[in-house]
């Protein structure tokens, strides 16, 4: 923020042993940050003592802090969630990745490709981790009845789901926090960052053609017996899937039409979730609906949200003090002034940056620098370009190690249990040089595009 | 009425480093469902079940994986798979390391009350001070007790 020497001034008085406001929150922030990095700790337990940290030593006051938390970004990410914990208990996951394998008749590398795909498509409208939490068990249940090794299924399913969630503006938190930040609508990440995706998500498969798909084999048998499972079994209920698909489809209409009718993404994910919530038990008897809705709340993943509570209240603290801006204006001269470098410098340090680190407090710091270079480049309508650099280069810098995102972990952890361990390293080698491709491709694509 | 006097003290027992393959053996021939797995000092260290080896036969990523129920699956052979490894497993890998333990000097209330609150366990094994099993109390022991107190009563 330009202003931001006078907040620290303003404040400087009711600093802890009047200590410097910019030492202590700057200390916060990396203290923070290092452990959730170690991870040793629950992180939302983490950003919520530094949240608490940075009011109590007086950065900022509980009035300043909650006025930094985005409540849009709290709001659609706790609608969807409520939205899909209802829909998952449908089957209608479980259907289209059965459905899927079978229209390609159990071929091992159909079903490696349809998988992918079907992860992509479900990672673009659903958080990522909720997408690999439903179709990585399915996913094992088909390898092993195809008897082929699950690795590259589940490598594969890893990058698409950063691929496929990068697409839009609900498919991973780092875009949900862009767009509600720079005022960019789903609309806008539909036109401007979803086109590319297909083409990455292509290169990526044939690069694992390349590299497993051509040794998949599958004796007869076994692709009988994929033949053999029976998707119309996985729909429980079959009149609760009506509702789910009707309030789906309405909320990702609305999040279409929300920029058209003055409305942001959070009042139509939470107008959805309280809708559906509303559905799906009438007709129930009132301690029957009570005890679905209980069971509804305590799934939605209070973790996550509590987690984004306490990180933008730790960036304010941050952004108060001036030292974003001071490290906007570093970055500038670093980059010359020169729009195309800048394009570029954020596209590539968010994408080695989010293979390395949780992006999501990446980008949560990003956001207020990015902000403040508004005045170098002619106004926060010329920064457009500068959101889709750091949007791509977040989400899909998660594919570039094991760590990259949770999505990529919760894999990895059923992988172990299912008694195929993902080493770090062999991910790494098989990763790495797919994400810089990733980069390339969208480093050339926001060249074309936004830069000539 | 306490535990002690209620417990069956004459029990047939599994060590830690026994086979599944040879636990599961003593469990047919002796016709029960669970067997209380002992370390050295005859300390219980846990409880092998037909249902504790279950759970290791069936993969977990179907249990862990919020599938629980998966009507559209033909049976793949895995089942047979995974049983073929837990057999040759010892017995604490498979056991439920949190059994439910009481005290010899419990009231049956407190033990019934814990039975049926604390996981609902079948089974409660009654140990001394030292962690030594005594004897096993289960479901149908309680019930046994209070039918043949009704007709003493009566």
């Amino acid at each position: 923020m330009h202003n931001g020497a006078e907040h620290a001034a303003a404040h400087a008085a009711s600093v802890i042993f009047g200590l410097d406001p910019t030492w202590i929150a700057v200390s916060i922030l990396l203290v923070v940050y290092g452990i959730i990095m170690a991870e040793k700790f629950n992180r939302a337990v983490l950003s919520m003592l530094g949240a608490g940290l940075m009011i109590l030593c007086g950065v900022i006051t509980q009035h300043q802090a909650v006025a930094g938390i985005d409540f849009n970004t709290i709001g659609l990410l706790t609608g969807m969630m409520v939205i899909v914990t209802i829909s998952q208990k449908t089957g209608m996951f479980q259907y289209v990745a059965i459905k899927a394998a079978k229209v390609v008749k159990g071929s091992p590398w159909g079903v490696l490709v349809m998988l992918s795909v079907v992860t992509a498509i479900f990672s673009a409208f659903l958080d990522n981790v909720t997408t690999v939490l439903l179709i990585a068990p399915v996913t094992l249940l088909i390898t092993d009845a195809l008897g082929v090794r699950p690795y590259p299924y589940l490598f594969a399913q890893i990058l698409a789901s950063n691929v496929g969630g990068t697409a839009t503006l609900i498919g991973d938190p780092p875009n949900i926090m862009i767009g509600s930040a720079a005022g960019l609508s789903f609309y806008d990440f539909l036109v401007n960052l979803t086109p590319i995706i297909p083409l990455i998500l292509l290169v990526m498969l044939v690069a694992i053609w390349l590299m497993f798909g051509r040794d998949l084999h599958a004796s007869d048998e076994n692709k009988a017996l994929v033949m053999r499972f029976d998707e119309s079994e996985a729909i429980k209920d079959p009149v609760l899937l009506k509702k789910c698909l009707t309030v789906l489809f309405l909320v990702i209409g609305g999040f279409t039409f929300a920029h058209a009718l003055h409305l942001e993404p959070a009042s139509i994910a939470m107008f959805g979730a309280a809708a559906l919530l509303l559905l799906q038990t009438l007709g129930f008897p009132l301690e029957e609906k009570d005890h679905v809705y209980e069971s509804v709340m305590a799934e939605v993943e209070w973790t996550t949200i509590f987690f984004f509570v306490g990180l933008f209240i730790i960036v304010t603290g941050v952004e108060h003090t001036g030292v974003i801006g001071l490290l906007a204006q570093k970055t500038l001269a670093l980059t010359g002034g020169d729009f195309d470098a800048t394009v570029a410098a954020i596209l590539w340090v968010s994408a080695i940056a989010s293979a390395m680190i949780d992006n999501i407090p990446f980008v949560a710091t990003m956001i207020p620098l990015i902000h403040s270079m508004a005045p170098t480049f002619g106004g926060a309508d010329a920064l457009v370009p500068l959101w889709w650099a750091l949007a791509l280069g977040a989400c899909l810098g998660g594919n570039g190690s094991l760590i990259g995102a949770s999505a990529n972990l919760i894999v990895a952890g059923f992988a172990q249990r299912a008694g195929h361990p993902i080493a770090f390293l062999t991910f790494l080698k098989h990763a790495f040089g797919l994400m810089l491709i990733s980069i390339v491709m969208s480093h050339l694509y926001l060249y074309f595009r936004y830069l000539t | 009425m306490l535990a002690k006097n209620v417990m069956v003290a004459d029990m047939v027992t599994a060590l830690a480093d026994e086979k599944v393959e040879d636990v599961l053996h003593k469990m047919r021939s002796a016709k029960l469902r669970m067997l209380p797995v002992l370390d050295a000092d005859r300390r219980v260290i846990g409880v092998v079940s037909t249902f504790s080896v279950m759970e290791r036969v069936v993969p977990s990523y179907i249990v862990t994986g919020d599938l629980n129920q998966i009507p559209y699956a033909p049976d793949m052979g895995v089942l047979h798979r995974h049983f073929e490894e837990v057999r040759g497993l010892r017995a604490d890998a498979v056991m439920d390391a949190k059994p439910l333990k009481v005290q010899a000097d419990e009231s049956l209330l407190s033990v019934a009350a814990a039975m049926i609150s604390y996981k609902k366990h079948e089974y409660a094994m009654v140990i001394d001070d030292d962690g030594c099993l005594l004897g096993i109390i289960s479901a149908g022991d309680v019930l046994d007790r209070l039918s043949q107190d009704g007709l003493i009563d009566a």
